[in-house]
């Protein structure tokens, strides 16, 4: 009865957590509480406070060598470990920031779980990549399944068919009445892939002479391609996605050796029994700008949720982005005369573009119309514009402080007029000029006549490859913060910042490798605007190391996620437009730990980037 | 002066006490008092009553330069003659099958009372509400033999009246302070551990009394 809660707090912190009962309850037991007042230190050059691990129940501790504050523990962090492993290379001073209650565990007992336990030992030298894999699968675990983040295999997989491209329809139709499927693959003498559904058969047989059933050169000339597939270990969340992208009732699943049977959007959504799939069917039938209004807190809650789970914050984006995006081709379908609809090009531009944007901080958009629109067309869209502009922020866009908006005429131009703008970038080069075209080339088009977002983009370009210092001029843009790690391994906190808790991540961390990656991709000529693909394509074309890629793919991960979680945590606290600082104590020392090894990354790959676009001496 | 005299009448009185022990095995609860030891106790019972409840549990921790010594706990189960009745059952949240599966069970209340006393020898009590659970003790102490406990007593609930009243600006309306046990922890900032056992009550009380003698 009495010391289970030791024992229950203990079980629940990892690595404690591997420890076999028997040796857990003999840790749990063997701990005293020590109550440690506000300022108080600890040092572990005397015997007496030394050999013991501090497991924090309440408060906050800094770790001091020099003076200099190199780590921070919170509830739940421990420390003395490294005392204890012998791995510390200075002693340290252990200052309560806080009033501060502690389990001290003996040394001994905590040697001996060392040295017994191969999977708890291990957890005091892993690496970056496996601490990270740890955190979320340690909370995927401890949170309840959610269907969104099942793979595609789990669902109900329809049997797989398929046919060459010779045989006769009638085949085609026997087949699927025989394992009862609606739709059947052809595959083609090129290798390529058609697919064949009921509805077809039924179009066929109400429109076609029926002798055609027999003839061997039909399915050539009704298959559908390209047929759209999502693999079998893909979250189901990505198949509903290309089911409503694509407006389709199926998709064909696919494995590492081929196609495998198709997953229909029925059994799907009969899975989706919650809010996720919900919001995302809201979305696709909002009919008005009041229905739109609404969707946005849903969103909101959608990413809380997603984030507790464990979810990547990659994937959330992904997702969150999708909806964004299908909120703005709603407001703009409501918005926008008909007439129009084919005389422009919309698109969003910067962390939209990218599809990174979780929480609704800014909006980055432009828009381009024809040549040949006439006076009074000209008129409606201004209209438009003005229009779009204020219901982007009823529906939770908030403005760019930038004003790179369509709302701006500036980012409202014809075709024509919009290359010789690009132009002009390059003719007159400046840290803004430099600044837009980042932008756009994280652009996407979300609606009109999407060529023409290419057609610019290849402008962008061209003149990238006539003007070699261009690139080298850009990619300064990587090095103008300092990465917030210093010379010994610790966090440098901001400036101005008397409490010394603060770090923008944005600058610190996650604008160097965003910007890094995009020069990169400029460069290599990759057409991805997301910097997770940019960096997947760097890697297939062997710009990067699959290694160096990896490492550079979950750094961002990791930071994108401090900072979401900063960020709900402020509009949790009532802030309306959240910041890129996050806050030291609020992090455990496993975050820190991680947060340091990450910057690390970030340091690494700047000195990358000065060296591959020869930056030294422009420093 | 008034201090030396206070001290006369504390020794006049424990000599009386002493003398009504009546086994004198147990000479050594007056045994002189160590400072900073201090020891905090709370039990389980199974009803309000000082004469006839009876003590289902009692747990006691040792507190020495600001540490609470959990793992050297005392954590007492007695067997009960009676059923323990559905109220307190609801208080403490014992069953009866949670005393019968306790790895060890003293028969009685006076065995159980010998190893609290050997727990306590030499150290100052700390409690909350304490007068409650020194009469518990007492009154399977006294007809045992013949005296209370002589151990000088701390409530922490004395503690923080008198720190409260210390933070409210004097005036002529005697202010309300609120003196229950949750509402103490959330003030000075405590983590409320849960689920009120003995051993918890004793942990957290424990926290009580160090906070306010930082104070």
């Amino acid at each position: 009865m009495a010391i289970t809660q030791q024992r229950d707090f203990l079980s629940q912190i990892p690595p404690f957590d591997v420890l076999d009962e028997a040796t857990l309850f003999e840790l749990a037991d063997s701990m005293n509480v020590a109550y440690l007042p506000e300022l108080s230190k600890l040092n572990f050059e005397e015997a007496s406070q030394s050999g013991y691990l501090y497991i924090i129940i309440k408060g906050k501790v800094a770790e001091l060598q020099d003076e200099a504050i190199i780590s921070h523990y919170s509830v739940r962090g421990f420390f003395g470990d490294s005392e204890i492993l012998g791995k510390a290379n200075k002693v340290s001073i252990y200052e309560m920031l806080e009033e501060t209650i502690a389990y001290k565990l003996p040394a001994k007992l905590f040697m001996k779980a060392f040295d017994e336990n191969n999977k708890f030992s291990r957890f005091f030298s892993a690496s970056i990549v496996d601490k990270l894999n740890r955190i979320h699968r340690s909370i995927q675990s401890a949170a309840s399944t959610e269907v969104m983040m099942d793979t595609v295999c789990s669902a109900h997989i329809h049997q797989h068919i398929s046919v060459n491209e010779h045989a006769t329809f009638l085949q085609v139709t026997q087949k699927m009445t025989e394992v009862r499927s609606d739709a059947c693959l052809i595959e083609f003498d090129d290798g390529s892939v058609g697919i064949v559904t009921s509805s077809d058969v039924l179009k066929f047989v109400a429109t076609e002479p029926h002798e055609l059933l027999n003839s061997t050169d039909v399915l050539r000339r009704i298959a559908h391609k390209p047929v759209h597939s999502v693999h079998e270990f893909d979250y189901l969340f990505n198949a509903l996605l290309k089911m409503t992208r694509y407006q389709i009732d199926r998709l064909a699943v696919r494995s590492d050796d081929g196609y495998t049977g198709f997953l229909h959007q029925k059994d799907l959504m009969s899975m989706f029994a919650n809010q996720s799939g919900l919001v995302l069917l809201k979305v696709d039938q909002a009919d008005s700008i009041d229905d739109l209004i609404q969707v946005g807190p849903q969103i909101d809650q959608l990413i809380h949720s997603l984030n507790r789970k464990g979810i990547k914050t990659h994937y959330i984006a992904k997702l969150v982005n999708e909806l964004h995006r299908k909120m703005i081709y709603k407001l703009i379908e409501f918005l926008l005369p008909k007439e129009l609809n084919e005389k422009v090009c919309i698109f969003v531009m910067g962390s939209e573009g990218r599809s990174e944007q979780v929480i609704r901080t800014d909006q980055d958009n432009a828009l381009v119309y024809s040549d040949d629109v006439s006076e009074q067309e000209l008129g409606l869209l201004d209209e438009f514009a003005a229009k779009f502009d204020e219901t982007m922020q009823q529906i939770g866009f908030p403005p760019c402080p930038g004003n790179i908006m369509l709302s701006n005429p500036e980012w409202r131009q014809s075709l024509s007029d919009f290359k010789a703008k690009v132009d002009q970038w390059f003719k007159k080069p400046s840290d803004e000029n430099f600044m837009h075209a980042a932008i756009l080339l994280d652009g996407e088009a979300v609606y009109g006549v999407e060529s023409w977002l290419t057609e610019v983009k290849q402008v962008l370009r061209k003149r990238q490859e006539d003007y070699p210092v261009f690139l080298r001029h850009f990619a300064i843009g990587v090095l103008q913060f300092n990465t917030p790690i210093g010379f010994f391994g610790g966090l440098i906190t901001d400036n101005e910042d008397k409490q010394h808790n603060h770090i923008d991540i944005k600058k610190g961390g996650i604008f160097p490798i965003v910007h890094g990656v995009r020069c990169y991709a400029l460069e290599a000529g990759v057409e991805q605007t997301n910097t997770h693909w940019r960096i997947k394509a760097l890697m297939d074309k062997g710009v990067f190391t699959k290694e160096f890629g990896i490492e550079l793919g979950e750094t961002l991960n990791y930071l994108n996620t401090l900072r979401l979680e900063s960020m709900l945590h402020q509009l949790s606290e009532g802030k309306e437009l959240p910041n890129n600082k996050i806050k030291l104590s609020e992090l455990s020392h496993m975050q820190q730990d991680v947060l340091k090894q990450s910057l690390g990354v970030v340091d690494a790959f700047k000195k990358r980037v000065t060296q591959h676009f020869n930056l030294q001496e422009m420093i | 002066m008034l201090s030396t005299v206070k001290s006369w009448i504390d020794k006049t009185k424990q000599v009386r006490e002493r003398s009504r022990l009546k086994d004198s095995d147990y000479e050594f609860i007056f045994d002189d008092i160590e400072e900073d030891v201090y020891v905090c106790f709370d039990c389980e019972t199974t009803g309000l009553d000082r004469k006839n409840d009876r003590i289902i549990t009692l747990s006691a921790i040792k507190i020495q330069n600001n540490e609470l010594q959990t793992s050297t706990s005392l954590n007492l189960v007695v067997k009960q003659p009676e059923d323990i009745s559905e109220e307190s059952i609801l208080v403490h949240q014992i069953r009866n099958v949670d005393v019968v599966n306790s790895d060890f069970v003293y028969s009685n209340e006076q065995e159980a009372i010998a190893d609290f006393l050997q727990f306590i020898r030499g150290t100052t009590l700390v409690g909350y509400f304490l007068e409650f659970d020194v009469a518990m003790v007492e009154r399977v102490l006294k007809p045992w033999l013949g005296v209370g406990l002589p151990n000088p007593q701390i409530d922490v609930g004395d503690l923080y009246y008198d720190y409260a009243r210390s933070q409210i600006v004097r005036s002529c309306i005697e202010p309300n302070i609120d003196l229950s046990f949750d509402h103490i922890l959330q003030q000075l900032g405590l983590p409320n551990l849960g689920q009120h056992d003995a051993y918890n009550d004793a942990l957290m009380t424990a926290l009580i009394f160090l906070k306010m003698k930082q104070i």
